[in-house]
């Protein structure tokens, strides 16, 4: 009866491992927004701050990497993307990529209080499993704090239903 | 009695585990989905440019064993696996395998790879479009590379996300030449 009952432990055991692995498989990859968080918050009402959250395993490029306020009449300088990892492409020579987190500040070119603008990123990024994923555009649309209120929440982007070539 | 109510434990546990083993699952996409003899047909009816701007047919493989590949050179690990493909090429032209690549790309950009790793075999432009379709074969997240095997006659012999290293290829195609 014990003998039994450990039988059975193990089956159900075994079954539920089985369960995991069919599902695990040998390459499993994060949908674009989970593999790459686009995410912004207002630091002022002239500052907009960009992250993006790359998960472990993955990395964007820096030469794909697009930041945009809109309307584009708000926009301020380009945004001075930081140095990346260096990595020799036999093709496109240095190339710079970014893993982990990555922030950027967009500066507005005029104080705009309360006024919702859209932080748009074009990305395109790799997983180290030996995929790449095609550009993508999301875009956030993020209100500005107040005139002297502290820095606003952070909005994360939208899961994109299809977001490339558009 | 008491048997009974352990079983329906471990019971319990294992639809338990399996739900969990599919929700978390949900959350990542795994590659390699049941071919189940597809049809290529969407595949076979598409005619795009090769890299010096000549439309081509895909049907014109028809009975040939076709290994169609998606692909850019912005994908490093693409580029990574094409000079395996060439070799397979060059080995098994004449018992009928026959490569196309598909770019999601530019001319210019897919002239000056081709031309530096002599690919033997078209490189059609498909741009990001024929890349979508590649969806209809169960690339769902639309990741390169993505590569689908048409056997001879015009079923789905095997898709595969991410790179298709060389052993599996060969075992692929061994029972289809």
């Amino acid at each position: 009866m014990r003998d039994r009952a450990r039988g059975a432990h193990i089956i159900a055991v075994l079954a539920g491992l089985l369960a995991f692995t069919a599902s695990a498989g040998d390459l499993k990859l994060l949908e674009p927004e989970r593999a790459f968080s686009f995410s912004a918050r207002g630091i002022d009402s002239r500052t907009v701050e960009a992250r993006f959250a790359v998960a472990n395993g993955y990395y964007l490029y820096r030469d794909k990497l697009k930041f945009s306020i809109e309307p584009a009449t708000l926009a301020g300088d380009p945004p001075v993307l930081p140095p990346g990892k260096i990595k020799e492409d036999e093709f496109f020579g240095k190339v710079e990529t970014y893993r982990g987190d990555l922030v950027v500040r967009l500066p507005l070119n005029a104080p705009a209080p309360g006024t919702t603008v859209g932080v748009v990123a074009e990305s395109q990024g790799c997983a180290d499993q030996g995929v790449c994923y095609p550009p993508q555009r999301q875009r956030i649309a993020l209100p500005l704090p107040a005139l002297g209120a502290g820095a606003g929440a952070v909005v994360e982007a939208a899961p994109a239903k299809r977001t490339w070539f558009k | 009695m008491k048997r009974r109510a352990l079983w329906v434990g471990f019971i319990a546990v294992a639809a338990l585990s399996l739900g969990a083993g599919l929700y978390f699952g949900e959350q990542y996409w795994r590659g390699d989905p049941p071919p189940a003899a597809q049809s290529a047909a969407t595949l076979l009816a598409l005619t795009l440019p090769d890299e010096h701007g000549t439309q081509q047919p895909l049907s014109q493989w028809r009975g040939k064993v076709l290994v169609v590949n998606f692909w850019a050179t912005w994908c490093a690990p693409c580029r990574e696996e094409m000079p395996e493909f060439v070799r397979f090429q060059d080995e098994y032209r004449s018992k009928g395998l026959q490569f196309v690549g598909i770019a999601a790309d530019n001319e210019a950009k897919v002239q000056q790879f081709t031309r530096e790793i002599k690919l033997n075999y078209p490189a059609l432009i498909g741009g990001f479009e024929a890349i979508d379709l590649s969806k209809t074969f169960g690339n769902r997240l639309m990741v390169l590379p993505f590569t689908v095997v048409v056997a001879r006659n015009g079923t789905i012999a095997h898709t595969q996300i991410g790179p298709l290293k060389s052993d599996r290829l060969q075992q692929v195609i061994a029972p289809l030449l």
